[in-house]
């Protein structure tokens, strides 16, 4: 179930962290339940459906957007397509996107690119968002706005590129493979950010987002099967910019009524993380049987943080921050004949240290003064997040038939658990948060294999989060409503509503000959 | 198999720690910020827009006005008499001195034979902000039809230039009464006038008016397209309320930065006070709205003083005095509170010299209106204070329900309150002095 209610904290960098559809490496920080599109499901995943396994169980299609070095294990050229199509439930928000990728070929070198486009829907339904309705007086007059137009809420689809290279050289006498990728992203439409300004009219994004990585794959033949170690150092830099438009509501001396009149609030999101991971699997006796080591560590710089306003929970003010996050797991597979099993199992401690800049002198409950530039929130978060994935495939061999057939059933559970210590060092007040919840995605798959092709679909639902929903006010509104033109901005409590985050993706691959 | 065991297990410790649960156990406080904006949200209060632009020309002539004793019937009082800029717009008295007075501001004492104006002078500040209601018991409205015996002509164009119409029949307050004879010793043609006959007695001011060569060209040029034949006293007032207009809003308080996002417009304790302001404090029941009041009318306990008003005197019944209206015993404009702290003393009748002891009224209100110690009014007044158990009793009676409980607030919610009212004050409402011209065109002494 879905925590629900009032929660104490505001978003974080959820949506930063993540800003990748490789994010393997890249650790996300989140506090409070809110569900995240699968906006950057964008490329293949053969292990999709099996719940996302990934540490002792190689993913043919997807490891070399995560690893460019793995592309080394590639036999031939391929051409990828993976439309994926992700909806929340409730209406509360959707996307699609449509990736086309070649990973091409020739002796020890290798290459890929992919490109793909993104259309992200709002998060926020018509009618839930805030709206302007011109209503007649009793005296059927309708009153004018203030000056300048009133943008309505922004309630189109807004779309999003990527582009996608990486290139890479293998030595087979030494089993060593090392390939370097970059992606870029332009970015119009985060999905739920548009959620996270209780009260605006509409919020207007631009920002792009740059992952570079390099990586390495040594193998090792043995007796028991191929050991390997893979090694990734990523740099992925976000710089997003929210224009978030409201429209206030004033009096106007002139015409002795309310008025209402757009207001932009410029918000920075910008967030550089630095990250390296290694990954090594063994054989083990037993035949078919495989056992994986991860270890990945994020050192996250946020030179800003967005501002956002959910009305009526507490905030915590925080400009610049810096977090390290950590990851150590263990996972185990095996593909013996038609059958593959793999579990995952992540333990993931990260600590955060974000705060608040004064931006004028401010006194204290002490009668000090916080000069300008001092801190006067200071929030420490300690995360200790386990991830737990486990899935299971069989192939089907269609007697007389050229065509197989592939099922594949998984679960992932996110557990998100931290403590929060805030120092507020203007009312010289400690504050102690401690709160946890889980998120559940079951994943399943199936995959059609003929002589040429390959046609897989993967799924998931994501339980266990929400989305922002506020409730009307007595007050403001009744006002204007009283005085004709309404502006009718959420502006009650928050809650989380329960939503379910559903994925869908068609991936075809075809061999180039 | 054993060499996959271990990992295995060392997960399932892993992965069972981090899974230990805990609900969430502590409601996180709301940021000081959080909680006042929240505070803030049912009550409809809204930032103010800058006062457009007013025609120089009408403002030019309303200062004139605002500030001439031509306009009283003894010459010897001005609208700016018990409006002074020196002090934000109001007399510093506890009730106003009318014509005949001696001296200005809160020096200012009764004349031989005359008698208290029955209620406080209120402040002109943002009187041109659209208020809903003007006087003590609202007698001039934005809606509806005036008071029967009220008597303003129905082409002015706002209430308050409506209500600019006033004063100057009133006789205690600028007119004079019958056998005055003016600051030059000649009669006051003014008071001859019945008290019937309010088209007379503004004709009667206008034609002091015109006779002065300056106020000619300043209607002229205030008025281009209106003969001079057809300027009346309309016109004169709707000068007086531009100039207010144009003048004395101030509404850049820290508190309207705050309404405009600027969290850094208030200190932690006007915050503080904010949020008692808003909530447990009860204030904004009725200082609600854009002007932080000016829209309803309440019984608030406040002590009795003064000649009285209409058949209830000498005591004051508000607007429970006016025809209809007897729901409202002892009930009185709420005032709007921008600037309140420039503004003492307070309610209707001036009780009460500060803000702390306002806010020490409220926080228990029928014992500090049985408290009340006369001693603490100006002399002059100290003999005009009923505070019999039977005035008391009656007050009590018909007080608002909000008050009839004592708040209970601490010292320190008391002092956080005073700051947050102290907040509404816009810097440049502290100097008025700038408004006041040197001269007016009739040659009287400004002040």
């Amino acid at each position: 179930m879905a925590p629900s209610g009032l929660r104490a904290v505001r978003l974080s960098a959820s949506l930063l962290c993540v800003v990748s559809p490789a994010a393997a490496q890249l650790i996300p920080i989140k506090t409070i339940p809110i569900a995240q599109g699968d906006q950057f499901q964008v490329f293949p995943s053969n292990n999709l459906g099996l719940g996302g396994v990934s540490i002792a169980l190689p993913d043919s299609l997807g490891d070399p957007f995560a690893n460019p070095a793995t592309t080394a294990r590639l036999r031939a050229s391929r051409f990828f397509t993976s439309p994926t199509v992700y909806s929340l439930s409730g209406s509360a928000g959707g996307g699609r996107s449509l990736p086309v990728a070649v990973l091409a070929r020739r002796a020890d070198w290798y290459a890929g690119f992919a490109l793909v486009l993104q259309q992200v829907d709002p998060s926020r339904p018509p009618r839930q968002g805030n709206i302007i309705v011109d209503t007649p007086t009793p005296g059927g007059r309708v009153l004018p706005p203030g000056p300048g137009p009133i943008p309505g809420p922004d309630l189109r689809a807004h779309g999003n590129e990527y582009a996608f290279g990486m290139i890479g050289r293998s030595w087979p006498a030494s089993t060593l493979s090392i390939g370097a990728s970059a992606l870029w992203t332009g970015l119009h439409a985060l999905d739920g950010v548009d959620l996270l300004y209780s009260g605006s009219q509409r919020v207007v994004q631009t920002g792009h987002a740059i992952d570079v990585r390099m990586g390495a794959l040594k193998e090792w033949a043995g007796e028991r099967g191929v050991r390997s170690l893979e090694a990734i150092v990523v740099h992925n830099r976000f710089a997003a910019t929210h224009n978030v438009v409201y429209v206030d509501q004033l009096w106007d001396p002139g015409l002795q009524q309310f008025i209402a009149q757009p207001r932009t609030d410029r918000n920075f999101d910008h967030t550089n993380t630095w990250g390296a991971q290694l990954d090594y699997q063994v054989p083990l006796p037993t035949p078919g049987w495989r056992v994986g080591w991860v270890a990945t560590v994020n050192r996250a710089t946020h030179p800003k943080l967005p501002n956002y306003d959910i009305t009526n929970v507490a905030v915590i003010p925080w400009d610049p921050g810096r977090s390290y996050a950590y990851q150590l797991g263990v996972g185990v597979s095996k593909v013996l004949g038609p059958a593959t099993f793999g579990a995952d199992a992540i333990y993931e401690p990260i600590r955060s240290y974000t705060w608040a800049d004064a931006v004028q002198p401010t006194a204290t409950l002490g009668g000090d003064t916080i000069a300008v530039g001092g801190k006067t929130i200071e929030n420490r978060f300690r995360f200790s997040n386990a991830l737990f994935r486990i899935g299971v495939g069989r192939e089907i061999h269609l007697e007389g038939s050229p065509h197989a057939l592939a099922i594949q059933l998984g679960l992932m559970v996110r557990s998100i658990n931290y403590q929060l210590q805030q120092t507020d060092n203007v009312e010289l007040a400690q504050r102690a948060l401690r709160t946890s919840w889980n998120e559940w995605t079951p994943t399943w798959g199936i995959t059609v294999r003929f002589p040429d092709l390959e046609l897989r679909y993967r799924g998931r639902v994501t339980e266990g989060a929400g989305r922002p929903g506020t409730q009307f006010v007595v007050g403001v509104r009744d006002l204007a409503l009283a005085s004709g033109t309404i502006l009718a901005a959420p502006s009650g409590p928050l809650s989380l509503v329960n939503v379910n985050t559903a994925t869908h993706q068609i991936s075809l691959s075809l061999p180039l000959h | 198999m054993t060499i996959g065991v271990r990992p295995l297990c060392a997960a399932v410790l892993l992965f069972a720690a981090a899974c230990d649960e805990t609900p969430p156990t502590a409601t996180f406080p709301e940021s000081i910020d959080a909680a006042l904006r929240r505070s803030i949200g049912p009550w409809g209060v809204v930032p103010i827009a800058p006062m457009p632009q007013q025609n120089p020309a009408l403002i030019a002539l309303g200062r004139a006005l605002m500030f001439d004793k031509i306009l009283s019937g003894n010459r010897d009082i001005s609208c700016a008499t018990c409006h002074e800029p020196a002090l934000h717009a109001t007399d510093g008295l506890a009730l106003a001195i009318g014509t005949g007075g001696i001296g200005t501001g809160a020096s200012r004492t009764l004349g031989p034979g005359r008698s208290f104006v029955p209620r406080n002078a209120p402040t002109l500040l943002n009187s041109g902000l659209g208020l809903q209601y003007m006087f003590w018991d609202g007698r001039l409205s934005r809606f509806g039809p005036p008071v029967p015996d009220l008597n303003v002509p129905l082409d002015q164009t706002t209430v308050l230039s409506a209500q600019a119409m006033l004063p100057v029949l009133n006789r205690r307050e600028m007119r004079g009464e019958v056998g005055d004879t003016d600051v030059f010793g000649n009669p006051n043609e003014l008071a001859q006038i019945s008290d019937d006959q309010p088209a007379q007695i503004w004709q009667a001011i206008m034609q002091r008016l015109l006779a002065i060569p300056e106020y000619v060209s300043l209607f002229r040029a205030a008025y281009p397209d209106v003969p001079p034949l057809a300027l009346s006293f309309n016109q004169a007032a709707k000068a007086i309320a531009v100039f207010q207009m144009a003048e004395l809003t101030k509404t850049d308080s820290p508190f309207d930065r705050y309404l405009r996002h600027d969290d850094g417009a208030l200190s932690l304790e006007e915050k503080r006070g904010g949020v008692l302001f808003f909530t447990t404090a009860r204030c904004a029941s009725c200082h609600a709205g854009p002007f932080l009041g000016g829209q309803s009318f309440s019984n608030s306990g406040a002590p009795q003083l003064g000649p009285g008003v209409g058949q209830a005197a000498p005591l004051d019944l508000g607007r429970g005095e006016l025809p209809n209206n007897a729901f409202y015993k002892f009930a009185f404009r709420v005032p709007p509170l921008r600037n309140v702290e420039l503004t003492a003393p307070y309610f209707h009748d001036g009780t009460l010299p500060t803000l702390e002891s306002v806010v020490a009224h409220y926080n228990d209100v029928s014992t500090s209106l049985r408290a009340f110690d006369p001693a603490t009014l100006p002399a002059a007044v100290q003999g005009s204070y009923h505070g019999d158990p039977g005035t008391i009793d009656a007050i009590l009676g018909t007080l608002d329900l909000q008050l009839r409980t004592p708040l209970n607030l601490t010292e320190t919610e008391r002092r956080e309150l005073v700051a947050f009212l102290k907040s509404l004050t816009d810097p440049a409402a502290r100097d008025l002095s700038g408004i006041v011209p040197v001269a007016v065109p009739s040659g009287l002494p400004v002040f």
